[in-house]
């Protein structure tokens, strides 16, 4: 997959109350965080994505072609969407046929499913967890499991809805190699945050959204540099941006490594 | 969040009186179709639920309720009009099954008292909000616990609703059909039910620890939040139920 496009998209869950009118984004091969607060349309927008809302105008386009025939199973081949709570999805009782479940769905064989869900827990880290029960292991464990049920899909597109929260340091480590390694394997990620700092990090490419409508879209640096359109929207500059300019800096910074070699080279 | 209940918000005189009260009217208008088991007289009672309900501005709500009593309706005029063992005088047959005069009448007096029942209950539920009902029971001695019992029930349907849809996408999103043959949904059965009936179990608990929390288990006296409503003619309406209750069991042992 090369493109995921939205033309003209409109949508409402309640004909009073329009959360899309006439939408128009694209994403490509660059990896995309979207921000916004609570209610700005960003679940909305990818659950129209993956096909488990049908837009009420407009078309929704991969690689040219529309999906509006495609049902969300059928679209779970090309798209993957990991879930906020892990709670919505475990039902099995080990952690192996759990993951196993979604590529059994789309047609793998038992021993390509198992091989891709082994492969998918060792790139979260729980390869030692495949017979534990799913239920106990912690929360963050069980995140790292959904996520990776939906890597072990192989799909072209992986969106991630809120992957960093209730993540510690080494869990949020974790979720940035991951991002990166789908994307030198040419996969489109697509990344819904609440956190700044790691959309700053993370991501090339970081669009905006503010009820319904993209009011920022561009370069991860370019867009956080917009102070005063993301206060529009409610929405902070990255810690380390927002020190460089309580230091007096004018120079826009979205890494802390970028800061401190900065600071040691002016030291 | 929408709750289940078939409450209709309005202002009428209905709405306005006491839940207790109306409590009585349902228990005071059921006990008076046994105590005078008369057509007339059940047909009497009947009326005043249907204009209390048109008076509450609630009639057309009680339609569908109503509506899908027929069928038990129905099934009892059948029953009772061919096979009542009382039945002698005939009114008319069909083929070899006859339909009599005596099995109609009991009928009637059945028909007419599920009626009774239907209509002084929807009076009730459709013109008082369970929260209003709950608090005022509580205040007159009933357990909190069982108040809290009646409300999340209320709740706990459309909140397992919503649990369910959310779980649906999860799985449609790893690919399980959920629409199509029989065969499909049966197999989609556990993925689904399982994430729900694990959520329902783990959200009790946490309710359960949330309001030990906030001293619900406590043995102190409790308060109440809201400020208790004024329902000015309680007591004489209370009154006057009981005493036409009295006046029926009088009227039915005298005559």
């Amino acid at each position: 997959m090369n493109t995921f496009e939205l033309k003209d998209v409109a949508f409402s869950y309640s004909p009073d109350i329009q959360i899309f009118d006439g939408l128009d984004l694209s994403f490509d091969s660059r990896t995309t965080a979207i921000v916004g607060q609570n209610g700005a349309g960003k679940t909305t927008l990818v659950k129209l994505m993956k096909g488990l809302l049908k837009p009420s105008k407009g078309t929704l386009l991969i690689d040219g072609e529309s999906i509006a025939k495609e049902t969300a199973a059928q679209l779970s081949r090309r798209v993957g969407l990991v879930f906020q709570n892990p709670n919505d999805q475990i039902f099995k009782t080990n952690v192996l046929e759990e993951v196993m479940f979604g590529p059994l769905n789309i047609g793998m064989s038992r021993s390509e499913a198992e091989k891709a869900a082994r492969e998918a827990l060792q790139k979260v880290d729980l390869e030692s967890k495949v017979d534990d029960n799913p239920y106990d292991l912690s929360l963050s464990e069980r995140k790292l499991i959904a996520l990776a049920s939906i890597l072990a899909m192989d799909t072209e597109m992986v969106i991630f809805d809120e992957p960093t929260m209730g993540q510690d340091f080494a869990g949020k480590e974790k979720i940035k190699a991951i991002i990166e390694e789908l994307n030198t394997e040419g996969k489109l990620v697509l990344c819904i945050l609440h956190d700044m700092d790691f959309a700053a990090e993370a991501f090339e490419r970081t669009v905006v959204m503010n009820q319904g409508e993209i009011i920022l879209d561009g370069q991860t640096r370019d867009v956080f540099s917009k102070k005063e359109v993301l206060e529009k929207a409610y929405l902070e500059q990255p810690y380390v941006t927002q020190i460089a300019h309580a230091l007096g800096y004018n120079e826009s910074f979205i890494h802390e490594s970028e800061l401190i070699a900065f600071l040691n080279k002016n030291a | 969040m929408n709750t289940m209940t078939l409450y209709v918000e309005k202002d009428s005189p209905v709405h306005r009186l006491d839940p207790l009260v109306k409590l009585l009217y349902v228990f005071a208008s059921i006990a008076l179709t046994y105590i005078l088991p008369e057509p007339l007289f059940i047909a009497g009672v009947l009326f005043v639920t249907l204009l209390l309900l048109v008076i509450g501005k609630v009639f057309r709500n009680s339609l569908p309720i109503l509506t899908l009593s027929m069928f038990l309706i129905f099934s009892l005029v059948i029953v009772q009009g061919f096979f009542h063992p009382d039945n002698v005088t005939e009114l008319f047959s069909i083929g070899p099954l006859v339909f009599y005069e005596e099995g109609l009448y009991v009928a009637l007096v059945l028909v007419l008292r599920v009626l009774v029942m239907i209509g002084s209950f929807s009076v009730l539920i459709l013109t008082t909000s369970p929260d209003e009902m709950v608090e005022r029971l509580i205040k007159k001695g009933m357990s909190p616990r069982i108040g809290h019992v009646i409300l999340s029930v209320l709740q706990l349907i459309p909140q397992m609703r919503a649990t369910t849809s959310k779980i649906t996408d999860a799985q449609r999103s790893r690919g399980m059909e959920t629409e199509g043959s029989m065969l499909t949904r049966i197999k989609a059965f556990f993925p689904l039910m399982g994430p729900v009936v694990l959520n329902s179990l783990n959200e009790t608990k946490e309710r359960s620890i949330a309001l030990e929390m906030r001293g619900f288990g406590s043995s102190t006296k409790k308060t109440f939040l809201n400020e208790e409503k004024q329902y000015p003619y309680n007591k004489l309406l209370a009154g006057i139920i009981i005493a036409i209750v009295i006046l029926g069991i009088v009227w039915r042992v005298m005559v």
